[in-house]
């Protein structure tokens, strides 16, 4: 009980909706599920197709997203309203994610037609772009430069293969 | 299936059992439908996001140290995608943030437009998402015959009994006894008897 005192008396807003009446909670139910009611099926099965991508490879390190121009971007945008102008600058600039782990970095940046891309440190590598249908992979020069095409708007995620390190990143989207 | 406390599911799940992954997927999907679908999104869109939010949480199943906190994830994750959806098109279409609504073209996003209050919004959709973890936390025979009460159009008792494969008689006291438990939910009851944290969570 220690710290209850301390605890402000705000009454809980949710009390008093006479839920202990089963017409009233199923009425409540109801409210709940309708603005999703229509798509519980299509969700299910996008969720029950997805066990097979679940990852079993220990030694594949997962690369996190450190840095995306697009959330600093939003961030950004706010500010548009007393800098119109400096907005349109940064709604064409290119977005730029770097995803990390210990021994591999890997830089995105998504242009208009094709998504360039830096491992650091630089070396030759396989780099494959992973959807939850299809898998397509380029590879990296001795600079560790690749090329991707346009990438689609569904969930994508990235895994890289050079000689010292295989790394995968988490699922996004752009 | 039917009964298994969701620690043990997602534990199965992350060991290779698909038939646990499939149970989760189906008593939170109302969840995650609802949260999607509290945003007018194209249905292209609700399946990318629905996607995203599933395949993430396979990657996750590993690493989910409490699994009390699925339902809050689901719903994180979900509305931070459908909001930065929402925010990555508005800027596609419309350069002045101050922009309340936007036109609803094809894959373009609309915010619903209303008339309630935020404050009122909040506590809506915090109620909404406590039902539908409440849900989740009921043996799959009574979640889909409250699912099956509240279709819309409305079913016969008929048509429910011959779709659960239970006798008519069966429905009333099913149905009590699914919203009893509904009451006894973890949902529920931190819902209506926990201390009160005004906007908890609602930060992004």
């Amino acid at each position: 009980m220690m710290g209850t005192d301390d605890v402000p008396n705000t009454p809980n807003p949710h009390a008093g909706l006479g839920w202990q009446d089963d017409d009233t909670l199923l009425a409540a139910l109801a409210a709940a599920l309708r603005p999703g009611v229509d798509l519980i099926d299509e969700v299910s099965a996008q969720g029950r197709g997805v066990y097979a991508w679940r990852t079993v490879d220990d030694d594949l390190l997962l690369a996190q997203l450190s840095f995306d121009s697009r959330e600093h971007g939003m961030a950004g945008t706010r500010s548009a309203e007393m800098a119109p102008a400096r907005a349109d600058v940064d709604d064409e600039a290119p977005r730029v994610m770097v995803f990390e782990t210990t021994p591999m970095t890997v830089e995105l940046e998504v242009q208009a037609d094709r998504v360039v891309g830096q491992i650091v440190p630089p070396g030759p590598g396989q780099v494959s772009v992973e959807t939850a249908t299809v898998t397509m992979q380029v590879e990296a020069d001795e600079n560790g430069f690749f090329v991707l095409p346009p990438l689609p708007s569904e969930a994508i995620r990235l895994r890289c293969d050079t000689e010292t390190s295989r790394i995968r990143t988490g699922w996004f989207r752009l | 299936m039917d009964d298994i406390p969701i620690a043990e599911l997602v534990a199965a799940a992350a060991a290779g059992d698909e038939a646990a992954w499939d149970e989760i997927v189906s008593r939170y999907s109302p969840l995650l439908a609802g949260v999607i679908g509290g945003y007018r999104l194209s249905p292209a869109v609700r399946q990318d996001i629905a996607q995203i939010v599933w395949l993430r949480l396979v990657e996750k199943l590993d690493t989910l140290r409490d699994p009390q906190c699925l339902p809050g994830w689901l719903v994180t994750t979900a509305r931070h995608e459908a909001l930065r959806q929402i925010e990555q098109q508005s800027r596609v279409q419309s350069r002045d943030p101050l922009d309340a609504y936007w036109v609803d073209q094809g894959d373009v996003v609309v915010t619903l437009p209303t008339t309630e209050p935020p404050d009122a919004r909040l506590l809506r959709q915090e109620r909404h998402e406590a039902l539908l973890s409440a849900l989740a936390e009921l043996p799959a025979h009574q979640r889909q015959l409250l699912q099956l009460l509240i279709a819309d159009p409305p079913l016969s008792y008929a048509t429910i009994a011959s779709r659960l494969g239970i006798s008519i008689g069966n429905i009333g006291p099913t149905r009590a006894r699914a919203l009893d438990r509904l009451r006894q939910s973890s949902a529920l009851q931190a819902l209506l008897e926990g201390p009160f944290e005004p906007a908890k969570g609602w930060g992004k």
